[in-house]
């Protein structure tokens, strides 16, 4: 199966859910605290092959944009960090840990992976269901467009 | 067992007999050595794909993800697809696999649902961490796909029915119920 391409736009913005997770190095990350930039959440395991294909070109995107910006947060969801670590090496993004899976439930994720794009005043405005890459030039021009806003 | 689905066998050795009586009536068809081929379909800007399962790679992928072998056998003799559903142009689908339906041997199955096979594992008392894993590597309950979106995932039957398969998943286009038949399939072989 081919990677898709590109964002699906909302029909209606909606406020991205909290998201207070810690990362690989028990860093506490908070989805509110950075209001003011776009950020794009990709909910992801190391088992979900599309997730695997996907992850070097969210490593990618980082690097088209800079933090201040864009920001990349790839939450995984359920496995321990050795595990996470086996695939991702040192990962350019954090890697958020949901380990219960609560995050995933709050967010109403339907399946791995899935990708949210949230806009600076902290609203969900585009989504992506099954694998991308993230850095082809439909993704990048929309969010060029987001951060440009 | 009062929260156990339709269906369900009411006693672990009952379950596994009617697995053992499923595996001697399996036709040759369904023991050839090599791994089944998947079979897709393709209409309106879909395209649906299926693969039957084998026990041996139901098991070794969750005996990776936290399950014992004795934890997921019930799981692992049922029988099994691997599914992959695309949008390449419907502006908006959604599904609900609790509408699919599989008629084999004169009968119309269901396949089982994520959140029945939770129950069990909870009646089981399995822990969250394989209990995650297998929650979302099934394939969603219900989904809504815009156009360019796609998700693959395991779907299984209770039984195992003997002869040939005849999938019928059906997509709500909004307007239009679509009905995308995959016949010919076979449950894979247990060993």
């Amino acid at each position: 199966m081919a990677q898709g391409s590109g964002f699906t736009p909302l029909s209606e913005r909606r406020p991205a859910p909290a998201l207070v997770l810690p990362d690989m190095d028990d860093k506490a990350w908070n989805l509110a605290e950075l209001r003011g930039r776009v950020v794009v959440v990709n909910f992801w395991a190391t088992w979900c092959p599309p997730c695997r294909r996907e992850f070097p070109s969210l490593e990618r995107l980082q690097k088209h944009f800079p933090p201040k910006d864009l920001q990349v947060i790839a939450v995984n969801v359920g496995e321990d960090v050795d595990t996470i670590f086996a695939f991702t090496g040192t990962p350019a993004i954090p890697v958020l840990l949901d380990q219960d899976a609560k995050a995933m439930t709050s967010w109403r994720v339907g399946g791995l992976p899935s990708t949210y794009v949230i806009d600076r005043d902290g609203s969900i405005i585009l989504r992506a269901l099954g694998g991308r890459e993230f850095d082809d030039p439909a993704s990048l021009a929309q969010l060029g467009a987001v951060i440009a806003r | 067992m009062e929260n156990t689905p339709a269906g369900w066998p009411k006693r672990p050795r009952a379950f596994l007999l009617a697995g053992l009586f499923s595996w001697l009536l399996m036709p040759a068809a369904g023991q050839a050595d090599e791994p089944p081929a998947p079979l897709s379909v393709e209409a309106h800007g879909l395209v649906l794909k299926v693969t039957p399962l084998s026990a041996e790679q139901k098991t070794a992928f969750y005996l990776a993800r936290g399950f014992t072998t004795a934890e997921i056998e019930p799981y692992a003799r049922a029988c099994g697809f691997s599914f992959s559903l695309e949008n390449r142009e419907q502006p908006l689908l959604r599904y609900r696999l609790a509408n699919w339906s599989v008629e084999a041997e004169g009968r119309v199955r269901r396949f089982v649902l994520p959140s029945d096979w939770d129950r069990e594992w909870e009646r089981r008392g399995l822990g969250a961490s394989p209990r995650i894993a297998f929650r979302w590597a099934q394939f969603p309950a219900e989904q809504e796909f815009a156009r360019g979106d796609w998700i693959m995932g395991m779907a299984s039957l209770l039984e195992r029915p003997a002869g040939p398969l005849r999938i019928l998943a059906r997509i709500d286009l909004g307007e239009q119920t679509l009905e995308l038949p995959i016949d010919s399939l076979f449950c894979a072989p247990l060993d």
